[in-house]
């Protein structure tokens, strides 16, 4: 069983790796809308630094925490780090100042800037995670040392009990719903700042490449909830059905939501690898300017 | 591609800020380039576009409401009112022709002759 799940990993692993190659070659040479250089480079800086920032509180968080918890919890963390360096970012690029100011009038939505299919993807994840949380939470079980929420129990016939762990019960799932709420509701704040943050003039081509500006920061945002989401779904997945098939007295449906968990690994793996492509896609400082009309 | 509607503030105008953005909404909404059921930018991103306190957006919208061209509403923003009376056509081509008055006396003041106006307005056209 170990062996299939080395296996499983392994395509996870190596799903992701190509998804996040195929979408940084794909944001390299697509066509995009031009991005002022000046504003490209000042945003790109502090996403850069929330990556970084991410990467080592990530490292720090995995190798913290007791029995595995740290590492559940290193996603969500990397993903806030992404998030605040998104904001300060946003924050950090300033209306064009003067005695004669433009604006244009229009109502900026975040639906307008959203990638449609990373976010769908980002929302059914979450709505999996939850789901998968929830029945994790609801059937674990304290383990030998009194711990709640730590191992799945199982009958083996009278009298007879078989203890599979670690099980992602309240044990990891509450500190995690906390980090990945923190986070969602980061992203939300973070989204508002991209959208009310002043244009820097009215003139079509600056309005077309601030457009472009704001979309790169929504498209960011949503590749850290996907890291924010998929990360420990690929973990409560792994976890949950090396429990589940590796029991011995196990009933037979257990082998296929077993099988079930190690599938949405690898769509998680998939997921996570799509999104670190978006974060890691350069935003090239396009300057060709678009027909006026 | 039709440019969308823009607005333009000039802080060294003698002209409240609020009146500017008062005046240049209404003549959107009587030339019905802002149609009726349009919704108007939110307070505060109209406002930190332009680099103005929201107060100062939120009088010209009072204003505007007063004057029945915008109805606000809860959760709804504010939108052009569907009875916003639109411009007569003797009035478009008297506005027409007094804002062509005042172009063509501000570039007489710099010294343009004919030949240069009318090459400005063509620039001004195509761009």
């Amino acid at each position: 069983m170990e062996g299939v799940l080395v296996l499983v990993v392994g395509a996870c692993l190596s799903a992701g790796v190509a998804v996040a190659v195929a979408v940084a070659w794909l944001a390299r040479t697509g066509l995009r809308p031009a991005v002022p250089a000046a504003a490209t480079r000042q945003t790109a800086s502090f996403r850069l630094a929330g990556v970084i920032t991410g990467l080592v509180a990530c490292g720090a968080a995995a190798a913290s925490g007791a029995l595995g918890r740290g590492l559940l919890l290193a996603g969500p963390v990397f993903g806030l780090c992404v998030l605040a360096g998104v904001m300060a970012g946003e924050i950090s690029v300033r209306p064009a100042g003067g005695q004669t100011r433009t604006a244009v009038v229009e109502v900026r939505r975040v639906r307008d800037y959203l990638p449609r299919g990373l976010a769908t993807a980002v929302t059914a994840a979450a709505a999996v995670l939850l789901a998968v949380v929830t029945v994790t939470t609801a059937t674990a079980r304290p383990d030998d040392l009194g711990r709640p929420g730590r191992v799945l129990l199982l009958s083996c016939g009278p009298g007879t009990w078989q203890a599979r762990g670690p099980w992602p019960g309240s044990f990891y799932s509450v500190p995690l719903a906390a980090m990945v709420a923190a986070g969602l509701i980061t992203a939300g704040g973070a989204l508002r700042v991209v959208i009310r943050r002043a244009r820097a003039g009215a003139d079509p081509d600056a309005v077309a490449a601030d457009d472009a500006l704001r979309q790169r920061a929504a498209r960011t945002i949503t590749g850290a909830c996907g890291i924010l989401v998929a990360v420990p779904l690929a973990g409560v997945c792994l976890v949950s059905a090396g429990a589940l098939l590796s029991s011995s007295c196990r009933p037979a449906w257990w082998i296929y939501a077993g099988w079930a968990l190690l599938a949405l690994l690898i769509a998680a793996g998939a997921l996570t690898g799509w999104c670190a492509g978006v974060l890691l896609a350069p935003a090239r400082a396009v300057t060709a300017a678009r027909p006026a009309r | 591609m039709t440019a969308r509607p823009s607005l333009i503030v000039d802080t060294s105008n003698p002209t409240p800020p609020y009146e500017q953005l008062r005046r240049q909404l209404a003549e959107l909404i009587q030339s019905t380039a802002l149609a009726p059921g349009d919704r108007l930018p939110p307070l505060r991103q109209l406002a930190a576009d332009l680099g103005l306190a929201i107060g100062t957006v939120a009088r010209a919208y009072r204003e505007l409401e007063s004057a029945g061209l915008v109805s606000s509403r809860r959760g709804g923003g504010t939108r052009v009112s569907a009875t916003a009376p639109s411009l007569p056509d003797s009035e478009r081509r008297r506005l027409l022709h007094h804002h062509a008055r005042a172009f063509v006396r501000q570039a007489a003041l710099l010294g343009a002759d004919e030949q240069q106006i009318l090459g400005a307005i063509s620039q001004a056209l195509a761009t």
